[in-house]
């Protein structure tokens, strides 16, 4: 019983290490200042971690729509209620598919590169040769990929609403024959700019903090081995992806529920 | 005033786990000179590089590097002491997303605001004094250990720094390079009053560039002295390390149980 309550107490206190670790790196991190040739930094991060994500997401994005638009449409059509497909596709995308779709998707795309990326310069010396020619890693490696994440992937959840919604009109209106005046004025209807854009906005803002923030921290923390960095690289993706179900929950919770 | 050591560790104590690596450790390297510290593997030369370096914390004890001690610095001001120092890794530990010079480059861009000519020209000098100046546009995955090595040198020497550290540079180098390198590190320790620090296994090479020698074992400093000095030495473990006995006072063995009755046991 001592043991196993020592076992318990042993893991509590590794994780509260490595959050402490994490938390220390991400303040020191957003705590340096922008020098000379730090914005060309950020601007190779958001190419790398956003412009090459641009694929995937479009693509998962319009086979969503479209999945979504098919299921709502042969639902609705029984009850007559043809013209509600447009607004229950932007709801559903808008306030939760786009966020939480795009943070799972930057997660395994960028957020497993980052890792990768950051524990081979650790495994190679590069990160403390970085150190012993006095540049600072935080500030060379690890903002930038903090910022590029953060300013990305907002961005790519916009861009897979709207081309959500297109792989909606697709199926919905061009090949199932919805009638178009009825989908988009239901659409608009329904949608509020700040309760149903915004709001989802800020959720795919607060995932791209936390799977940022893990991607990095995982690289950074690694053991420097292959099996490490393997290790890393999966952890980045597993922990990201329940944090951001997780998160999602208790974020809809608090924006739309009305208890 | 200009002191006479560039480094001075003073009752140095550093621990691995349970592992004591320093004990007490006291060593000075005088300013301008070519200093070595040898030893047995595993007994953290490469540590105590670090540890100079302001990577590692020592558990107690004070580095002082141009009299200000390491262990005790800021982030931003241990940062800053760095900019004096070059540093040569075993592993090269060339950045693998920039060319060969690029990677010579890289701390004149970080630190310096010279004009692109003036970077352009003192990376090729720099490339040149290692041989390398035709394989400026090589990318590291292309080089060969010694090659990244000589890089590696050329990047560590580009902003002409008060102490250059070389952790085991005579490593994996044909004899050709050997002797270029040799020749370099005197050269750059001569020309422009850096002083050196190395550590290596190497004990002809060592002794054949060092000025002055400390010998490490158990995390003590076991014998100091110029090459003369330590080759006329009587203690019996600097013989064998000056020798390379296989029989004396320093193991050859991990510590571990008799052999025999390692063969005897049962498989676990």
């Amino acid at each position: 019983m001592v043991s196993f309550l020592r076992r318990i107490g042993n893991r509590v206190l590794f994780r509260l290490e490595g959050l402490g670790r994490a938390t220390m790196m991400w303040g020191l991190a957003m705590a340096t200042l922008p020098r000379k040739g730090d914005m060309t930094l950020l601007f190779r991060q958001i190419y790398s971690i956003g412009v090459l994500s641009i694929a995937i997401i479009v693509l998962s994005a319009f086979a969503i729509g479209a999945v979504i638009s098919l299921q709502f449409y042969t639902q609705l059509s029984r009850f007559g209620a043809e013209d509600a497909v447009g607004a229950g596709l932007a709801l559903v995308l808008l306030r939760e598919l786009g966020p939480v779709v795009t943070g799972l998707l930057f997660a395994g795309r960028a957020g497993s590169a980052i890792t990768a990326e950051i524990g081979l310069m650790k495994t190679t010396e590069q990160l403390s040769i970085m150190e012993m020619m006095g540049v600072d890693p935080l500030r060379r490696i690890v903002a930038p990929r903090l910022w590029g994440g953060i300013i990305s992937m907002p961005l790519l959840t916009a861009i897979f609403n709207v081309v959500g919604i297109y792989g909606g009109v697709v199926v919905g209106v061009y090949w199932l024959g919805a009638d178009a005046g009825g989908f988009w004025s239901g659409m608009q209807d329904a949608v509020d700019v700040r309760e149903d854009i915004l709001k989802g906005m800020l959720k795919a803002a607060i995932f791209a903090v936390v799977v940022t923030w893990i991607a990095v921290f995982q690289g950074y923390d690694c053991e420097p081995t292959a099996e490490g960095m393997g290790r890393a690289t999966t952890k980045t993706v597993v922990t990201s992806s329940v944090m951001i179900l997780a998160l999602d929950f208790f974020l809809t919770l608090s924006m739309y529920g009305d208890f | 005033m200009q002191q006479d050591y560039i480094i001075e560790v003073e009752d140095l104590c550093f621990t691995r786990g349970e592992k004591m690596i320093f004990d007490h450790l006291n060593l000075k390297v005088p300013r301008g000179a070519i200093s070595a510290v040898m030893g047995p593997s595993g007994t953290g030369k490469t540590t105590l590089l670090r540890v100079i370096g302001g990577q590692l914390r020592p558990d107690s004890g004070k580095v002082l590097l141009n009299g200000k001690n390491v262990c005790t610095m800021g982030r931003e001001e241990l940062f800053r002491a760095r900019r004096d120092i070059g540093m040569l890794f075993q592993t090269s530990a060339l950045f693998t997303d920039m060319n060969v010079f690029e990677n010579v480059a890289f701390p004149l861009r970080v630190h310096t605001s010279l004009p692109e000519d003036t970077i352009r020209d003192l990376v090729l000098m720099k490339l040149n004094a290692v041989g390398l100046r035709g394989a400026r546009d090589l990318r590291p995955s292309q080089l060969s250990g010694g090659m990244s090595r000589r890089v590696a040198l050329a990047r560590a020497t580009a902003l002409d720094p008060d102490l250059i550290m070389y952790d085991e540079p005579f490593t994996g180098q044909d004899p050709i390079s050997m002797g270029v390198i040799l020749t370099l590190i005197h050269e750059l320790n001569d020309a422009l009053g850096t002083s050196t620090l190395l550590v290596s296994h190497d004990i002809h090479e060592t002794l054949s560039i060092a000025d002055y020698l400390f010998v490490i074992a158990d995390g003590k400093v076991i014998g100091e002295g110029t090459p003369d000095q330590l080759k006329a030495n009587e203690s019996k473990r600097i013989h064998q390390f000056m020798h390379g006995d296989p029989d004396g006072p320093v193991p050859f063995h991990y510590p571990a149980d008799d052999l025999r009755f390692d063969l005897l046991s049962e498989v676990e």
